[in-house]
């Protein structure tokens, strides 16, 4: 079986099977409604504050595998409803940032430096066509470059990478998460070792679990996605309680704006904003294929490119649409290129990468990694049917963005009225339901909170999270990597330096830590 | 610049749980070495990345203190770190909300049963109920309430009608979603 093939079968998977109704005899498939909530729940999260993309995909992601079940059969509709949700508040995010000056998530804080502006200056309709327009574009390019990209490195990798280089790449990769990420390279170095060694508490190949202090819980190690979301979720969430709570008396009021004037979005404005779209959309995917770096500072990056190229009337900062259009491209060019090395290496980048990736190792029949993209004369790879599935999901959500995207987008401008300080508790105990349902384990709801004070500890020592996630995750893949190495090399203790690739790598993870150690950055 | 006290000693509590780990812990609590031979085939012991990794957190703890000490880090001023007595008092309040919330969670239910049974029904044990409307609700409906309106009423200061409406329609929406679609799906405490 071919490559086309591969791509066919994918895209008939994901239109055809399972149908869950028909509309004038036209089968609905499952994956396909699924991407739709997934979309419009994204939107609808993205547009409120205090709640982001990762916090819906945190919640529901156990809510789908109880619904779904483990088989592969789950694979397409769970990882459409979550690749829905990654793009759908990547657009909701921008707006309570160009209506309310509160951005919905992270990435749209720049929105708010020109969006905001435009809404009092009476354009808040031409603001947020320009943030969707930009925002699809950056996405729908970093798409195309996931796609192309993603099945080509699979292949680069999976021909001259043998256990020990895999080895060095995973310790490369975890190099550069701890040092890029957060403002201490030690500081993420030492949460890259401790989320290793704690993912090794209660496994190993020995019959007596190591670590476990003889405890029967512990015996079956920490469950995965208590770790990931207490860690990054209930630690948020704790974070932001306490600061709602020193905070809580300084509560500003919303100025209701009139729209006046020309809201749409003209051949005109979208020949201005074009060439930022552009700019910001390659920095946004660059940024995006790199493991450790997220949208935020993809956004920061092509607001500051843009406003460096700019030569308009209004300037950055005042209401200037390009302002809007290169904070967004490049935000949402991050989403698609950050599935590149989850896909190919099996190695995730950011957080939402980290779902993707949990939604995988939990349900069985796709490992993420070279091997996706392997054919095998004469057979299906079902794997590579599935990465296919995926990509045409992500395709499907694309289109709905450049479709509907706009007009839902619009409509969840009434999100930004709800208290943050009464949905936070509510997401707490939705996030611990959801754990206990798929668990079935008081000591998982426990494990979940005991992470949840240490993200929150963490984050109060400014010691970023995203490292000790990503090492939690990859922490047994790398110790299998060196298990086979040390036994293919003859128990070379040196296994690690045993090729030219693997000295590289191991070369580039210590300039990488060195060279961000002499750089460090201003943590204000 | 200004100094970083909680690195210094965030280095100085990782360095000490790292040995204690390395020359307590995984010598008595693994039970295969670094490197095994077996059969004359040498293999990684299940010690083997445990120790890397407390070795390597011992090293870059070291070190990040050291660099604290001598090259502090390039903070503006005004920018907080660590826990302060605030935090402490916030974590104590936010426990308290939690930990009532999930011990109602836990027992509510086998407590209504055995009144039910003082007072003269014949119900049995939880055990038996935990599958029965209402008794397999009551719990999760309780702890739940508790729990959020705990954390609001932590967050706010205040206790407030709307916080109590809020937290009790939030409770009751994620009951419908887990329990009446699905069979399969077991609420807290019912699965333990």
């Amino acid at each position: 079986m071919g490559l086309l093939d591969h791509i066919w079968l994918g895209i008939v998977t994901v239109f055809t099977a399972d149908p869950m109704f028909s509309i004038l005899g036209l089968p609905i498939s499952t994956t396909i409604v699924m991407v739709i909530l997934g979309f419009l729940g994204g939107i609808f999260v993205g547009a409120t504050p205090g709640i982001g993309g990762p916090f819906a995909m945190a919640i529901s992601l156990p809510i789908l595998i109880s619904i779904f079940g483990f088989n592969p059969d789950a694979l397409l509709p769970v990882l459409g409803f979550l690749v829905g949700i990654m793009k759908g508040s990547t657009i909701g995010g921008a707006v309570p940032a160009i209506l309310f000056n509160t951005p919905g998530t992270p990435d749209s804080l720049m929105t708010t430096l020109d969006g905001y502006p435009m809404t009092k200056k009476g354009k808040p309709g031409k603001a947020l066509r320009i943030a969707h327009f930009s925002s699809v574009s950056g996405d729908t390019f970093s798409d195309i470059v996931l796609i192309t990209c993603a099945p080509f490195l699979a292949i680069l990798v999976e021909k001259f990478l043998d256990f020990p280089e895999k080895a060095a790449l995973i310790i490369l990769s975890l190099a550069f998460v701890s040092a890029v990420v957060g403002a201490n390279v030690w500081k993420g170095l030492v949460a890259a070792f401790l989320g290793m060694f704690m993912a090794y508490i209660g496994t190993g190949e020995d019959g007596y679990s190591r670590l476990s202090l003889g405890n029967d819980d512990l015996a079956g190690g920490f469950p995965l996605i208590s770790a990931v979301l207490g860690v990054l979720i209930i630690g948020e969430v704790f974070k932001a309680l306490e600061e709602m709570w020193r905070e809580m008396r300084e509560t500003a009021a919303i100025t209701n704006i009139e729209a006046t004037g020309d809201q749409k979005l003209r051949l005109s404005d979208i020949r201005r904003i074009l060439p930022f779209i552009g700019i910001s959309a390659s920095i946004g995917t660059m940024v995006g294929a790199l493991p450790g770096i997220g949208s935020t500072l993809a956004a920061t990056l092509g607001y500051a490119t843009g406003r460096k190229v700019y030569k308009g009337d209004t300037p950055f900062g005042e209401g200037a649409p390009e302002g809007i259009a290169a904070t967004e491209a490049a935000n949402s060019a991050v989403a698609g290129a950050n599935l590149i090395p989850v896909l190919s290496l099996g190695i995730p980048g950011n957080v939402s990468a980290v779902f993707i990736l949990l939604a995988t190792e939990t349900i069985s029949g796709f490992n993420p990694g070279p091997a996706v993209f392997r054919l095998v004369p004469d057979q299906i790879n079902q794997e590579m049917v599935y990465a296919f599935g995926l990509f045409t999901a992500m395709i499907f959500a694309n289109g709905l963005n450049w479709t509907f995207g706009g007009v839902f987008m619009r409509w969840m401008g009434v999100m930004v009225k709800i208290p943050k300080q009464r949905l936070l508790p509510i997401v707490l105990l939705l996030t611990l339901t959801a754990i206990y349902v798929q668990q079935t384990s008081m000591f998982a709801v426990y494990v979940t909170l005991g992470f949840g004070l240490l993200g929150y500890v963490m984050r109060k020592l400014r010691i970023s999270v995203l490292p000790f996630v990503i090492a939690f995750i990859l922490a047994n893949n790398l110790e299998e990597a060196m298990r086979q190495a040390f036994a293919v090399t003859g128990a070379d203790p040196w296994f690690l330096f045993a090729s030219p690739i693997s000295i590289t790598f191991i070369a580039l993870a210590v300039v990488v830590v060195i060279f961000f150690a002499r750089n460090q950055k201003d943590l204000s | 610049m200004q100094k970083a006290p909680w690195t210094v000693g965030l280095a100085l509590f990782l360095a000490l749980g790292s040995l204690l780990t390395l020359f307590i812990w995984i010598p008595n609590d693994i039970e295969t070495g670094v490197i095994e031979t077996f059969r004359r085939r040498v293999t990684i012991g299940d010690a083997m990345a445990p120790t890397m990794m407390a070795i390597g957190i011992l090293t870059v703890s070291i070190l990040m203190g050291v660099l604290a000490i001598v090259r502090p880090e390039p903070y503006s001023k005004g920018v907080k770190e660590g826990l302060d007595k605030h935090s402490l008092s916030f974590l104590l309040r936010l426990t308290i909300a939690i930990g009532l919330g999930l011990a109602l969670m836990i027992h509510t239910g086998p407590l209504v049963v055995d009144l039910v049974n003082l007072l003269g029904g014949d119900l049995g044990s939880y055990r038996l109920q935990k599958a029965t409307f209402p008794y397999k609700y009551i719990g999760y409906i309780t702890g739940g309430f508790v729990m959020v309106f705990g954390v609001i009423r932590v967050v706010e200061n205040r206790f407030t009608a709307s916080a109590a409406w809020v937290s009790i329609f939030a409770v009751i929406v994620m009951t419908i979603l887990y329990d009446v679609p699905f069979d399969n799906l077991l609420l807290p405490p019912n699965g333990n």
